[in-house]
């Protein structure tokens, strides 16, 4: 099931990589949101414990909910254009994305050897974390590099379970919150780079340097 | 118990009492005797009046006392001078971040303290993003676009870091894999009695992920641009602030999985990788301090230079680990002074271009001394404690196996002096035409207090060496298996 669930996982991350349409990437990262709480919810389906539903709940509200309407909120109150605006041809993109992924599987499939690793839902989180990167190098809106860092980290969670760290569940809620707070201060941040640098895309932040 | 409620959720607290007061002053008030409470009691752990006790997650060893003192003396003198430099005038739109500054200034405090006591990676990690959570907004203090810009480059920058440092905290759960820490919780301490079980190849590609993410924070070269802008751009107390406390928590760190490696195989591997950090910090400082002509961006390098001079000892190891333990110190105090003095500059010619600001010395007179006699220090100049601590780290890089370190250092470090000598000075002395058009007297204020005290004090460490430190410090060589 964690198989099946890391690859509908990659399937959005291919999506990311063909899209040139902002509200889809939103769209992305709720369906992300959604595979990771079903990811969570899984094992807990045979022993029920009110206890383990803490954490999936939070991710829920917290990727599902929250930061994908935020960003609708943000994307309405700026006005940004429907476009993502690539620095690079889509295609070449989505070669790049492809080839990354390959390289991943690959080299998962040789560690998986060596040391006990799931290798899908591993290298699904590190494509996951690869391709993050990549939307941030290859878009100019600053938008989409919030989106992109989500991604990122929907990606380190994935592969969080994929090690099977256990981390307590303090610290995991800690985690999501601190995401939460970060993407806030972005939303705000760009709210005021909208109003006072007049853009949203990196050509905007050019000010600053030696 | 008792500890943790004064160090860390006091200060959680006053930052929720700032938000429902109105009154700059009254937040000023409860922030400053936060802060000094706080100094206080983490004197008292230092020196070992006082024992700790701390709840799951939490710990102290000799590492975190040292780092404790550090931040707790920063943060005190940073909010000490943050009242007199809030009443200074600013742009109508900026009198909106006052409101929030002491708010987040002890949440800074919470988040610092709770990243340095903690035991447990994770803890850690949640900490530390909530340190740039909190200085994000401060950078954004003039509400300009130089600012903006700073804060959007230092919030998105550090917040992937950080991420890359929770993937390599992934990676030493899986070098734990088959060993008895399998499923155990990330605590350092037990990592550091276990490590020689771990995988080696995890681990290091966890030390290569952590010390890459943490670079961001820590301002070590590759990854020091945001952070160079964001030390620039924000007002000089909380440039202090993170030139004196934060870069040193990220530091700890990266400390804590180099301690983690020190009995392993891999050990050298970590030492190579902190040397190649330090020394291309050192080659960064030294090709920007030729162009630089922003003399807050030049300070920024400074810090840049001297937390390469850190890590670069830290690499070394022996005696040069010693003298950057002191140096974390020293450095600490001096740039609190450096950083106040540009504050003063900054008001008064309001601008950060070097071309614009001359003859300081006549028309500031104490901001101008305390500028110079703090460039002297920063630049190892005896009797302050920077002499003291570099010449600590020259001996332990000339008796180590890689003596032509010391070479390049010296070579770097010449010019970085010269450079940054070159634009002081001539901030400091060059004449200006209008100079004698009516110039009002500097007054003698309490930042002005709050630096020749900190100057003071980088003497008096250095020269009385009190033993609780060096004690401490051993200590520290000890845990990280350093024999001297």
């Amino acid at each position: 099931m964690q198989n099946v669930l890391s690859i509908l996982f990659c399937l959005s991350l291919f999506y990311l990589a063909v899209t040139s349409r902002v509200k889809a990437y939103v769209a992305v990262l709720r369906f992300q949101g959604i595979i990771l709480t079903v990811l969570l919810v899984f094992p807990f389906i045979n022993h029920f414990s009110v206890y383990a539903f803490i954490l999936p709940t939070t991710l829920f509200i917290v990727k599902v909910i929250l930061i994908p309407r935020y960003i609708n909120k943000i994307i309405l109150d700026l006005d940004v254009k429907r476009m993502i605006e690539p620095t690079i041809q889509q295609f070449t993109f989505q070669l790049l994305v492809i080839f990354a992924m390959i390289i991943i599987f690959v080299t998962s499939n040789i560690l998986s050897k060596s040391t006990s690793i799931e290798t899908i839902p591993f290298a699904s989180g590190f494509s996951a974390i690869v391709v993050g990167i990549f939307v941030i190098i290859f878009r100019k809106k600053l938008i989409i590099h919030v989106a992109g860092f989500l991604v990122l980290e929907n990606g380190i969670f994935l592969f969080g379970t994929a090690v099977a760290s256990e981390l307590p569940m303090m610290i995991e809620i800690g985690t999501l919150l601190d995401v939460f707070v970060v993407v806030f201060l972005m939303g705000i941040a760009m709210n005021k780079i909208s109003s006072t640098l007049s853009g949203f895309d990196v050509t905007a932040l050019g000010r600053l340097k030696d | 118990m008792f500890e943790f409620v004064l160090l860390i959720l006091i200060p959680l607290l006053s930052a929720g009492v700032c938000y429902f007061l109105k009154n700059i002053r009254l937040q000023y008030s409860i922030s400053l005797f936060v802060s000094a409470v706080h100094l206080l009691l983490s004197l008292l752990i230092f020196i070992g009046w006082y024992k700790t006790d701390l709840p799951f997650f939490f710990s102290t060893d000799s590492l975190s006392k040292l780092f404790l003192l550090v931040l707790s003396n920063v943060y005190f003198w940073v909010v000490l001078v943050s009242f007199s430099y809030l009443k200074r005038p600013v742009t109508p739109n900026s009198e909106e971040g006052k409101r929030y500054y002491f708010l987040l200034l002890n949440f800074y405090l919470f988040a610092n303290t709770a990243a340095i006591l903690s035991n447990h990676y994770g803890m850690y990690w949640v900490a530390a993003e909530g340190t740039t959570l909190s200085v994000a907004p401060l950078i954004y203090y003039y509400r300009n676009e130089e600012a903006l810009e700073a804060m959007w480059k230092y919030l998105f920058l550090v917040s992937i870091g950080i991420a890359f440092a929770f993937i390599g905290i992934l990676f030493l759960t899986l070098s734990a894999k088959g060993t008895p820490l399998e499923g155990q919780q990330l605590f350092f301490s037990e990592f550091v009695k276990q490590a020689g079980t771990l995988n080696p190849v995890w681990l290091k590609a966890s030390f290569i992920f952590i010390f890459v993410g943490l670079s961001t924070k820590i301002g070590i070269a590759p990854m020091h641009s945001a952070d160079v802008d964001a030390t620039s751009n924000s007002p000089s107390p909380i440039a202090a602030l993170m030139s004196g406390s934060l870069r040193v928590t990220a530091l700890l760190g990266v400390m804590r999985i180099f301690q983690i490696m020190q009995p392993t195989s891999t050990y050298d591997f970590a030492k190579t990788i902190l040397i190649i950090g330090g020394l291309l910090s050192l080659l960064f400082a030294f090709v920007f301090m030729f162009k630089v002509n922003n003399y807050k961006r030049m300070l920024a390098y400074s810090s840049i230079e001297h937390l390469g001079i850190i890590t670069l000892g830290i690499g070394i190891g022996g005696l040069a680990f010693v003298g950057a333990m002191y140096h974390i110190i020293y450095n600490s105090l001096n740039k609190v002074v450096l950083f106040f003095s540009a504050g003063n500059i900054h008001h008064r010619y309001k601008t950060r271009e070097v071309d614009g600001v001359k003859s300081v010395l006549n028309i500031l007179p104490w901001s101008g001394w305390l500028l110079m006699i703090s460039f002297l220090s920063i630049s190892a100049i005896p009797p302050f404690g920077i002499f003291f601590s570099e010449l600590m780290i020259f001996e332990g890089m000339l008796f180590s196996d890689k003596p032509w370190i010391l070479a390049v250092t010296m070579f770097l470090l010449l010019f970085i002096f010269i450079n940054m000598g070159k634009t002081l000075f001539q901030m400091l002395y060059k004449k200006d035409e209008n100079e004698n058009i009516a110039v009002e007297k500097e007054h003698f204020e309490i930042i002005h207090f709050a630096a020749i005290f900190l100057l003071i004090l980088l003497i008096a460490i250095a020269v009385v060496s009190p033993n609780i430190l060096r004690d401490n410090i051993l200590n520290i060589s000890k845990d990280f298996g350093i024999k001297l």
